[in-house]
């Protein structure tokens, strides 16, 4: 879950950067920047980390 | 006085600290207030960040610098700097009568309701179509101009409440029945055909 939740945040980290640098520029590339490719790691990010969420074992109670 | 593109900067730059807590300490994720703080670093605020961003990158997208970075609107561009004032949209621009910073969204946004959210749609699919599609050349409006777009700021205004011509015509005016842009009063916009042939306004210190 450690490792996974990592990745995420790396991936937000990028994500982030993208959209720091995205609004050093007004024009229509920085916009596409922004919305792509921040959007895909920030997306990436996201669902990785409801994903870390769910157990990755199904836990039995024996009564 | 922090702008709003530099509040958006430290917001970042905060959110960006936040999730290298999580990045390099992962373990803290074991406690319960660890939980919340991975919650609030890995999706709260990177969701706000990333809202605010969008915002902003909505908000710039009125500029006119913006609509001109795609070189399909250049000549347009162009053509708000021709010396000649029969030119409607070169005369407004450079007499200031709309927002020079904010010329092309001025006169081609919708002043009706939920105009803004059109426009901004319309704007979208433009990025869209110019980056990923066949954009149209040359480009033309998806339907006549409104005069409502005209009289959003005309309507009230002495000049053209006095106009005679404008008095004997007010109803038709308004109800969009005679097009203030091609009814034959004015009806010159942007001469993208003949820029060769026009003389340009040069602003002084340019």
């Amino acid at each position: 879950m450690q490792r996974k939740l990592q990745v995420s945040g790396i991936l937000l980290i990028i994500a982030l950067i993208i959209e720091a640098l995205s609004l050093c520029w007004n024009n229509t590339l920085a916009f596409m920047s922004f919305a792509v490719v921040g959007g895909l790691f920030f997306v990436s990010g996201i669902l990785l980390f409801l994903y870390s969420l769910v157990p990755s074992k199904t836990t039995v109670s024996n009564h | 006085m922090i702008g709003p593109q530099t509040l958006v900067f430290l917001l970042i730059g905060a959110s960006i600290l936040l999730i290298l807590v999580i990045v390099i300490r992962p373990s803290i994720t074991v406690s319960r207030e660890g939980k919340i703080i991975t919650f609030l670093a890995l999706f709260i605020v990177p969701v706000i960040t990333a809202f605010v961003g969008a915002s902003q990158h909505l908000e710039r997208s009125e500029q006119t610098q913006f609509c001109l970075s795609c070189h399909i609107m250049e000549p347009y561009g162009r053509s708000l700097y021709v010396d000649d004032k029969s030119y409607i949209p070169a005369a407004h621009f450079q007499n200031h009568r709309i927002p020079v910073d904010k010329a092309c969204y001025t006169c081609h946004t919708d002043y009706a309701m939920f105009g803004t959210i059109h426009a901004k749609m319309e704007g979208l699919h433009h990025v869209y179509v110019y980056w990923f599609g066949k954009p149209m050349n040359p480009i033309h409006l998806y339907e006549p101009y409104n005069n409502r777009e005209c009289l959003h700021c005309h309507s009230g205004a002495r000049s053209f409440e006095e106009n005679p011509t404008h008095t004997a015509m007010m109803v038709e005016l308004k109800s969009n029945k005679v097009s203030c842009t091609t009814s034959g009063c004015h009806d010159t916009f942007h001469p993208i055909d003949k820029l060769g042939q026009v003389k340009f306004w040069k602003p002084s210190g340019q």
